[in-house]
């Protein structure tokens, strides 16, 4: 746990950057304030209020919940200085000038308290540069801190220290970082553009350099160079575009400036072609417009032969996708090389230049390859990082291939290989640690408290497996097991299935260890790596819809809702760890569970309309509870206005956008525990888990008496939808499936504010529920579903 | 029409009126009506208040801030005497001019020799549009005759833009002028004379634990747009329906305001020595089926200017409240009104529409013209939700 207190941060500028770790702070529920230049007219904060304001546009958004902006303060440097001594942590996120840092550092110095820490977010400049032009007395206090844009979803930080920085404070700051803000961090040495930026610009560099030597189009090449190989999906040119290609020149102009004796320093240079779109504006995305742009609904992509814009095709041949889909890496990668394919030769010449550029600088960069590996993961979504897709392809043959080039005058660079490559060794990870290169030894990962959290940390190829735990029982479904070392008598269970969607094995291996924990153990995790659930098991819905076997899947919806009461009403505590997707059926056991523990990025839904179904795993019901509760404390005690937000949830199938959205719409409590780290969350939940039952757990009672909205609430339901309806908006189907939610919301065809028991309410929307599925529209639904992965609007 | 007598408005005064949520977002509707009242009283010196037949006030949400009888309330809060009696009626959209029409009734049945009409409504103290708690009778769902008590204005609006063939650009055009006029109006000092200024206290967190206490006076209409034009009105999207043409730039808007009216018998003109601005001369109310109801005024103006006696070729100003373009440009098309002189000053589009209190508002508006000698008979007129339309006609004397 970290023990560094961060009561109020505040972020020196208010672009891109800053703006956005403002709002991740303010995610975090800690107070942020936001600098930037007084305004010249106006509002003197208005430069940081309209990026507060912006923030709200922004897709992905930045912020958890709107609201959370209430959390961001505005402030410039004209009269809002003495605000800073408030302030715990200081991070500087300026623009890329030194002389511009070093001018706002001697303006800022005097009101930062001598405890506090002060960091840049500099992508490019020397930390020893700056740190060179601080006041004394901060100097001790000073670090480099480098998110990556968007910086709530992009995993790395890297933390830079100088000679003076105190170490003691950067583990503290490493810890507040991982839990507080849910980072993963990587120790970099301050050599220019870090880490992961030297070697993923260096990977830029060297996919436009063999588009160009092999005369491929740049959507050819983003074809190639996606999911693919296990990369984003927007590859490397959109990826350009979506950066900036200015900013992208920006970087490569670092390089160049400031690694003069670097071996591939001819090839720091923008393209020709580059320099010529960013002289015409075409920056990217913000211009719309740059290697891609958008014609109508067309897509088109620059030609260089042509220098003219035509439609994006970016077509992989077979016979290298053939090779691409080759399971075992030394096969694929020796073909790739033997392959007179310019695809081909392609992939293994950006695959072959990085691993060479990555072997030459390990020591000069970063303190082991594992750094390296999980900075490229962390900071560029690679699926693998270059040592470790080195060491998967075969080592020494590898190794071998990349001299082999070298020698041949293939490699973009003469330099060497450095002797340790060839010294025998099978890799750079291996279960004592991973490669140092500077210091000739293997690193283990460094053990800060705050790493006892992780109880499975993110690994890269070859590190010593971590402890699988005990199993009790399993299934087809789950597994349940437990962890010993951490609590022999909490439960954990782990579904089994592909993105862990619920079928018959899952619901009975559910209600297994709900038996067992109640028999045997103290309480109970439903923990597994994302998505939480994707739902019920849509396959076996549509083979049992077309035997037309009703009475089976009545008691299919029946076990789903038996599962979800166990889950409730169990003797033992039953906490749901949730990280990614929870929807439908995944989502009814969340609600149901006793406790929730959320990772920040939670995508919780109820989302049966799509497949033109209602929630009937007791999802409505406990909507229909909510409701009752709600009322209960609210003036005149009218049910109805509780339901309406559920209602336009379910029929629109709305799916949280972080778990904090989560609890706002309902699917979560103010009371559950939002963990920003997904890699902690099996922690938490086993020690809520063992709170809970320390704190002597009696399970909730099933309801006898709950008011619902009945009939007329129904109409009001109506009446929203019979407007979308004729306003076209809505189809005739959707209008039946949404009455369908509205009445099992509304607890049936009963009088309003009538008393029913919860068992009636789950009877109301199983009923709801088999009736939709008999019908054709909704099997349609459900067919396409599964055949297009997209809802059709029958 | 029988009568003992005429019915003479003799002050009339209004608010003015604010955006949902702008400058009288914390105002609360008992105020601006308690404002108004005492405003339109103090327009005739000497009046003996405790001669106040009624107070009539219209309110098409009466509930919560404006619920309890409002009316009452708001004449006791104006510092009526407390013998004065005040009723609240709702007739959604035409409730102010309702108040109008009922009080000049109750003089012209000879029950009353002074009266005062009333509208009182804001928009921004409504958690929604449809009232504190909407509800539903399931037998609307019952019967599909039935479904159009469900339809939203709106869609009403769109039905109507369908059945007339108003076109999208035709709509955007008449929002644009109304605009227009509306801001000519104001620049030019036209609503001077009918507002009573409101001073505006808000009351927000100050430093030191203090409440920091701010006061606006706010003496124009919030609403009307300078920069509107049929380009800028062109690039919104349709708001009721998908493939719609009414959008939130050719509708009204939502609106917080109030208005009031003094009217009396001649024997009261006579008693107090004032000079009647316009005799009240007619009035009607009609229904049309719910799913068009922005064509009512095509069943109520004819009914009115029948029982007036007056051809429509009188008329030289026209209120025709613009719930929204598609349906004012539907009734001035099928009855072929004289565009110049419908809503000479802009109308509902541009100053917005505070439900109930619209009627009387509008009657302020048309007063003050009678009193610039702009015009000499002069209507009223609105489509009212759920299918009905309403129409009064008032003559300089």
């Amino acid at each position: 746990m970290s023990r560094l207190i961060i009561r109020k941060v505040a972020v020196l500028g208010a672009g891109v950057m800053g703006a956005q770790i403002a709002a991740h702070c303010a995610n975090a529920g800690v107070p942020v304030v936001l600098f930037d230049l007084p305004a010249k007219e106006g509002d003197p904060s208005g430069i940081a209020r309209k990026a507060i304001d912006g923030l709200k546009k922004l897709d992905p958004a930045p912020l958890a919940t709107k609201d959370r902006a209430q959390f961001i303060d505005v402030a410039n440097y004209g009269d809002g200085l003495e605000q800073l001594r408030g302030c715990d942590l200081i991070i500087e996120a300026i623009a890329e000038k030194l002389e511009w840092k070093l001018d706002l550092y001697a303006k800022v110095a005097p009101f930062i308290r001598p405890d506090a820490i002060f960091a840049s977010n500099t992508s490019g400049l020397s930390i020893a540069a700056l740190d060179a032009g601080l006041p004394e007395a901060l100097r001790d206090r000073f670090c480099g801190i480098h998110f990556f844009n968007p910086p709530r979803y992009m995993a790395l930080v890297e933390l830079i220290a100088t000679a003076r920085t105190q170490p003691a404070m950067l583990d503290d700051l490493e810890a507040w970082l991982t839990t507080r803000l849910g980072k993963s961090i990587v120790r970099a040495k301050d050599t220019p553009n870090f880490v992961a930026n030297r070697v993923g610009v260096f990977s830029i560099l060297a996919v436009m350099h063999h588009t160009a030597r092999l005369g491929l189009g740049f959507d050819e090449v983003d074809a190639l160079t996606g999911p693919l190989i296990g990369r984003p999906k927007s590859a490397t040119y959109r990826t350009a575009d979506v950066v900036g290609l200015d900013t992208l020149a920006h970087v490569v102009g670092t390089m160049q400036a400031t690694l003069p004796d670097d071996p591939w320093h001819a090839h720091f240079k923008n393209p020709d072609w580059l320099a010529g779109l960013i002289a015409q504006g075409a920056l990217g995305q913000k211009t719309r417009g740059g290697i891609y742009k958008k014609d109508g609904k067309t897509i088109t992509v620059l030609d260089l032969a042509t220098q003219a814009y035509r439609p994006s095709a970016g077509e992989v041949a077979p016979e290298v996708l053939a090779i691409l889909k080759n399971r075992n890496p030394a096969d694929k990668f020796a073909q790739l090389r033997a392959s007179q394919h310019p695809q081909a030769q392609f992939l293994w010449a950006i695959f072959r230049d990085v691993f060479h550029y990555c072997a030459v600088q390990l020591g000069a960069i970063a303190d082991n390859a594992r750094d390296v590996d999980l900075a490229m993961r962390w900071g560029f979504g690679w699926a693998q990082g270059p040592f470790e897709t080195w060491q998967a392809a075969g080592w020494q043959a590898t190794a071998e291939a990349i001299q082999a080039d070298i020698d041949a005058g293939l490699a973009m660079s003469a330099a060497p290989l450095p002797a340790w490559v060839f010294d025998g060794r099978q890799g750079v990870h291996a279960a004592e640690g991973s490669w140092s290169a500077a210091e000739s030894t293997l690193k283990p990962r460094r053990d800060l408290p705050v790493y006892g959290r992780q109880l499975y940390p993110e690994q890269v190829l070859g590190e010593a497996a971590p402890d699988a735990g005990l199993t009790l029982w399993e299934n087809e479904g789950v597994r349940l097991w437990c962890l010993p070392a951490r609590d022999a008598r909490i439960g954990i269970v782990s579904f089994k299935s592909k993105m862990h969607a619920i079928g018959n094995e899952v619901m009975d291996g559910l209600l297994e260890a709900i038996a067992r924990a109640e028999r045997d153990l103290d309480g109970l995790v439903i923990w597994h790596d994302a998505p939480f659930a994707v739902g019920a098991n849509l396959q076996q819905v549509a083979e049992a819809c077309q035997a037309g076997q009703f009475d089976l899947l009545e008691k299919t919806v029946a076990k789903f809702q038996q599962v979800s009461m166990a889950l409730k009403h169990s003797a033992v505590p039953t906490v749901a760890a949730v990280q990614g997707m929870a929807l439908g059926g995944g989502c009814e056991f969340v609600m149901h569970a006793s406790h929730r523990v959320l990772a920040l990025e939670s995508y919780v839904g109820l989302v049966e309309a799509g497949v033109g179904l209602i929630p009937a795993g007791g999802g409505c019901k406990e909507f229909a509870l909510q409701a009752a509760a709600l009322a209960a404390r609210a003036a005149g005690g009218d049910v109805f206005p509780f339901i309406q937000n559920s209602f336009q949830t379910i029929a629109m199938a709305n799916v949280s956008k972080s778990a904090l959205q989560a609890v706002e719409l309902g699917f979560a409590k103010p009371s559950d525990d939002i963990v920003f780290n997904a890699r902690e969350l099996l922690h938490v939940a086993l020690h809520r888990a063992r709170a809970l039952a320390e704190a002597g757990w009696q399970p909730t009672p099933v309801q006898r008496a709950v008011p619902v909205a009945g009939r007329n609430g129904i109409a009001t339901c109506e009446m929203m939808l019979i407007n979308m309806q004729e306003g076209g908006f809505i189809s005739a189907w959707d209008y039946r499936v949404a009455k369908a939610a509205a009445t099992a919301l509304c607890g049936g065809e009963v009088d309003s504010n009538a008393r029913v028991p919860e068992q009636w309410l789950l009877d109301v929307e199983r009923a709801l529920f088999v009736d939709l599925l008999k019908t054709e529209k909704t099997q349609q639904r459900i067919l396409h579903m599964l055949e297009t992965g997209k809802p059709l609007r029958n | 029409m029988k009568q003992i007598q005429d019915a003479y408005i003799v002050a009339a005064t209004r608010t003015p009126v604010a955006k949902r949520n702008g400058m009288f977002k914390s105002v609360r509707p008992d105020d601006m009506l308690a404002h108004v009242l005492k405003a339109v009283v103090a327009k005739v010196p000497g009046l003996d208040a405790s001669e106040i037949g009624d107070v009539i006030v219209g309110c098409a949400m009466p509930e919560a801030e404006q619920g309890m009888n409002v009316a009452r309330i708001g004449l006791l809060l104006a510092g009526l005497p407390n013998t004065v009696p005040g009723i609240t009626i709702n007739r959604f959209c035409s409730s102010g001019l309702q108040a109008v029409a009922d009080a000049a009734a109750r003089i012209r049945l000879g029950e009353a020799d002074v009266m005062i009409a009333a509208g009182t409504e804001s928009m921004s103290v409504m958690p929604q549009i449809m009232g504190n708690k909407i509800s539903l009778n399931p037998a609307i769902f019952a019967h599909d005759e039935n479904l159009a008590i469900a339809y939203g204005m709106g869609l009403t609006a769109e039905k109507v833009a369908q059945q007339w063939k108003v076109s999208r650009e035709d709509q955007d055009a008449f929002a644009a002028e109304s605009n227009r006029r509306a801001v000519a109006a104001i620049a030019a000092g036209a609503f001077k004379d009918e507002i009573t200024p409101y001073l505006v206290s808000s009351y927000k967190p100050g430093e030191g634990g203090a409440v920091r206490v701010t006061e606006r006076l706010c003496d124009t209409d919030e609403g009307p747009r300078a920069d509107a034009s049929p380009a800028t009105l062109g690039k919104l999207k349709p708001v009721f329906a998908a493939r719609g043409s009414v959008t939130a730039g050719n509708s009204s808007q939502m609106s917080d305001g109030a208005g009031a009216v003094l009217l009396m018998s001649e024997a009261a003109v006579k008693r107090y020595g004032v000079t009647p601005i316009a005799r009240f001369r007619s009035y009607a109310v009609a229904g049309v089926p719910p799913e068009i109801m922005g064509i009512g005024p095509v069943e109520a103006i004819p009914r009115a200017l029948k029982a007036a006696g007056i051809g429509q070729g009188e008329l030289d100003w026209i209120e025709l409240n613009e719930a929204f373009a598609a349906q004012a440009l539907a009734v001035a098309r099928q009855l072929d009104l004289d565009p110049a002189k419908v809503n000479p000053q802009g109308g509902a589009i541009a100053l917005g529409h505070p439900l109930g209190a619209t009627g009387a508002i509008r009657a302020a508006t048309l007063m003050s013209a009678m009193q610039r000698g702009q015009a000499r008979v002069g209507m009223i007129s609105m489509c009212i939700g759920t299918g009905m339309g309403a129409a009064g006609v008032f003559e300089r004397v």
